[in-house]
């Protein structure tokens, strides 16, 4: 049951970052990113096949979010003159494209069986030592990934963010070159969830094309749209509610004796169901986004 | 300052501004008016280089204007409003009249994160500006307050201020009066007279003639895209093109009745008998 417990609280940690990426892109700035999921597996990708070339993790980990940075970089850049609907269309499909090189290209990423057999974190702990170990490296990440995303969402350049979501015209008649904004944004949020893709690599010691559907794009959408759009705290509440019931059903399936084919439909309709609940009743998420005052001196 | 060289738009078969040069000097307040369609919002994009000329070309400050870069004049220092603001719901007055300054060391992540020191002295000086501008159009109370929770009016007023946050040397205004109350359109008028003798030349584009007949030292006619007429407010309506423009042709036979305008009014309708 405790290692259960740690299990949960690690994929938290890692889908919170992935999560605070996604609501720097989406809730800050207003980027729809619908390929968010291609940004995690090229920072897995990465990581996996430079740990198998022998490079140690803590070096890997940063190479894997510059090729996720270089890879928001790229979606960021190409579709730079489409409207924000295009662009959305177009992210879900470079996912896809990245899924595909994945699946086919065997020499490079082992195809459809993945890259197993990573040398991990901290092998010299083993059991719960190490579970605790991989916890506190992970929720040290987020922390600093969120304190990240929090100073940049409350400075000029995440006010620039936020009005070039609400009224991007105005923002360029002031003098803000939104294209380049975007491409910054999406060059930080791939770093921050090749981060998460890496240490997910690291932790399960395996990386495969099945975890690089849309469908886990979707999943992190809902962290972000639970939690709260345009708020950092929300992002990770909504990571660590969306993992816990993800994994969480499973396992209810041992105490309650459902059948185990139920159970799979069971994890998605409970997901739905929250999200529906949560934008009926609470549609700016469990932790809105605040005003940010100033307390202004007056002149 | 500012100028069009030959400058026409095209939207498929339609020509929205058709061969209009001009040329806007320092300190100067210029209204453009014409009736609706008649190219005025569209010159005003051109100018702003929100809008790429089929033709001609618009330079500022010895710059060319291009849509490619539509974010650069506003840096060189030519600003333009809005008609309608549309100012984010989730962003305090404040903190729109911050988006509107410069703030290089805040606007770069990397600064934001290593100079926290730089970034903070840097936003103290464009609070105390912020609420210097806020105050002079009475928005200084409602600071922290969602900027598009305000009045239409009142949003009108901030996008003028924020506008002011770099010292602009041309600010463009669409519409500025455009769904004002009375009271606030004669502040609004001397809202911008003040920020000209500040040294900002102004194009107006504006429907209140008697708005643009106090303000302007000179005005621009458009019909049909095309200048019609460039002179000073009062000689608009002896204007006979200007007065067809706006009331259409006299039909021949009927007499022509002048409200105001005196000779020139006169003159124009004796010619046509």
């Amino acid at each position: 049951m405790l290692e259960f417990c740690l299990h949960v609280l690690i994929m938290s940690a890692i889908f919170g970052i992935a999560a605070v990426s996604l609501n720097l892109q989406a809730g800050t700035s207003g980027l729809l990113n619908f390929g968010q999921i291609a940004l995690f597996g090229i920072g897995a990708y990465a990581v996996a096949i430079l740990t198998r070339a022998g490079l140690p993790w803590p070096a890997a980990l940063p190479a894997g979010m510059a090729a996720a940075a270089l890879g928001g970089f790229a979606i960021g850049r190409l579709g730079r003159d489409l409207a924000a609907e295009y662009w959305a269309l177009a992210t879900l499909a470079v996912a896809e494209l990245v899924r595909l090189v994945a699946l086919n290209e065997d020499w490079l990423t082992g195809g459809p069986q993945g890259i197993g057999g990573i040398g991990g974190l901290f092998p010299g702990l083993d059991g719960m030592a190490r579970a605790l170990a991989t916890l506190a490296l992970a929720a040290l990440l987020l922390l600093g990934t969120a304190l990240v995303a929090r100073r940049l969402g409350e400075t000029q350049f995440g006010r620039v963010l936020r009005l070039m979501r609400e009224n991007p015209d105005l923002a360029t008649a002031l003098g803000h070159d939104i294209v380049t904004c975007k491409v910054k944004v999406l060059a930080i949020g791939g770093a921050m969830a090749g981060l998460a893709g890496g240490l997910y690599t690291l932790y399960l010691a395996f990386i495969g094309p099945d975890q690089l559907l849309p469908f886990e794009t979707f999943l992190i959408w809902t962290m972000v749209v639970l939690g709260g759009l345009g708020n950092v705290a929300g992002a990770v509440v909504g990571a660590l509610l969306v993992t816990t019931l993800y994994a969480g059903i499973p396992f209810l399936k041992d105490v309650v004796a459902l059948p185990s084919d139920l159970t799979g439909s069971l994890r998605v309709f409970a997901i739905g169901s929250i999200v529906l609940a949560v934008l009926m009743l609470k549609p700016q998420g469990l932790v809105p986004e605040r005003l940010r005052r100033h307390h202004a001196q007056r002149p | 300052m500012l100028s069009a060289h030959d400058v026409t738009r095209s939207f498929g078969g339609l020509t929205a501004v058709s061969h209009v040069s001009l040329e806007i000097g320092p300190r100067e307040i210029v209204g453009l008016v014409g009736p609706n369609g008649s190219g005025k919002t569209t010159l005003l994009n051109l100018l702003s280089g929100f809008l790429a000329p089929t033709s001609g070309e618009i330079r500022f400050d010895g710059t060319a204007v291009r849509a490619r870069r539509a974010w650069q004049p506003s840096r060189l220092g030519l600003r333009r409003t809005f008609q309608l603001p549309k100012l984010p719901a989730r962003m305090s007055v404040l903190e729109v009249m911050l988006a509107g300054g410069r703030l290089p060391a805040g606007t770069s992540p990397w600064r934001s994160l290593l100079m926290p020191g730089r970034v903070r002295r840097e936003e103290a000086a464009f609070i105390g500006k912020a609420m210097g501008l806020l105050a002079e159009v009475d928005l200084a109370g409602l600071a922290d307050h969602p900027a598009g929770g305000l009045s239409g009016g009142q949003q009108k007023l901030l996008g003028l201020a924020v506008a002011l946050m770099d010292d602009p040397a041309v600010l463009l205004l669409d519409e500025p009066t455009a769904g004002v109350n009375p009271s606030l359109r004669r502040r609004m008028a001397d809202h911008l007279r003040r920020i000209r003798e500040g040294g900002t030349a102004l194009v107006i584009v504006e429907h209140d003639m008697g708005f643009i007949g106090d303000l302007c030292d000179r005005c621009l006619a458009l019909d049909k895209g095309a200048v019609i007429a460039n002179c000073r407010p009062d000689e608009l309506s002896g204007n006979q093109q200007v007065v067809e423009a706006y009331l259409g042709r006299r039909r021949p036979g009927v007499p022509l009745r002048v409200v105001a305008g005196g000779p020139a009014g006169a003159k124009a309708s004796g010619a046509r008998a």
